[in-house]
């Protein structure tokens, strides 16, 4: 178990460094299973993919060995996504996460730790599609 | 229809299962063994398993494109978790208008537990073609 100073200040030389690129195609078998799980009938999903869905081609959190050594799990504590252009079935979409901020807060159970991710992800256009970002919290 | 600030669009209740906590897994491929496997999600301090805070993301997400149709787009989508939920209980997914400024709405969304404690809260900004 390393202290939250520790973890903060190995995280921190993370911040701003873009994680590897990985490029995925968005299969219509994959959107169906997605919003089978979620519960979504809605016809449009048969061509485009619903909103949340660009977490399910490439992960939001980049993963973080050293975040694990703290704590005893992660929680989620928020998303937000940015949507700037639809994504349809058959697009070939590259995702690159990158950590933009980490720190500590003190919570009821002790100190809470703090990693903000954000990924960005563009089509085979080269067109931004959308922007994700995801508070992963280590208590 | 002309939109007004305050109005509540139409609510989405949803009932999870552990079931559907496995095929949201599946499907988004985040296998954290605390939304299937009860011994763990209880070593860890919690109460049992628990909702993906994403899954709750992705039912508000349709709470607002069921709603908005093709009338328009959602622009951005923004969900703060504040508490656990277990599967077996109904998850209400509700809205209300917040802001309108031309084609351009804002929306205050919500997803209430049983008790009707919020515990997911957020934002969406769509843009409504006239």
């Amino acid at each position: 178990m390393i202290t939250t100073a520790e973890a903060i200040e190995r995280l921190k030389t993370r911040i701003g460094v873009d994680g590897p690129e990985v490029t995925a195609p968005v299969e219509a078998g994959h959107v169906r299973r997605f919003v089978e799980a979620i519960g979504d009938p809605n016809p449009r999903w048969t061509k485009e993919a619903p909103p949340t869905f660009l977490v399910a081609l490439a992960p939001v959190s980049l993963h973080l060995a050293d975040a694990e050594e703290y704590g005893q799990g992660w929680l989620n504590g928020g998303n937000r996504f940015e949507h700037f252009a639809p994504v349809m079935i058959g697009d070939q979409v590259t995702s690159k996460g990158r950590v933009v901020d980490v720190y500590d807060k003190a919570g009821s159970s002790g100190n809470m730790l703090f990693i903000i991710f954000e990924t960005d992800y563009t089509n085979q256009r080269g067109e931004l599609v959308a922007r994700v970002r995801g508070t992963a919290i280590r208590r | 229809m002309k939109l007004q600030v305050g109005q509540e669009i139409p609510e989405l209740v949803k009932h999870p299962t552990t079931r559907q906590l496995v095929q949201y897994a599946g499907a988004q491929g985040d296998f954290y063994e605390i939304h299937y496997d009860q011994p763990y999600a209880k070593s860890v301090g919690l109460p049992g398993v628990i909702l993906h805070g994403l899954l709750k993301a992705a039912f508000l997400g349709q709470l607002v494109t069921d709603w908005l149709g093709d009338r328009g787009t959602l622009k951005t989508f923004e969900v703060s978790y504040r508490g656990v939920d277990m599967p077996g209980n109904p998850y209400r997914c509700r809205g209300r208008v917040t802001r309108v400024d031309g084609g351009d709405v804002e929306l205050e969304v919500w997803g209430e537990d049983e008790s009707g404690k919020r515990t997911t809260v957020g934002t969406a900004t769509v843009y409504m073609r006239s």
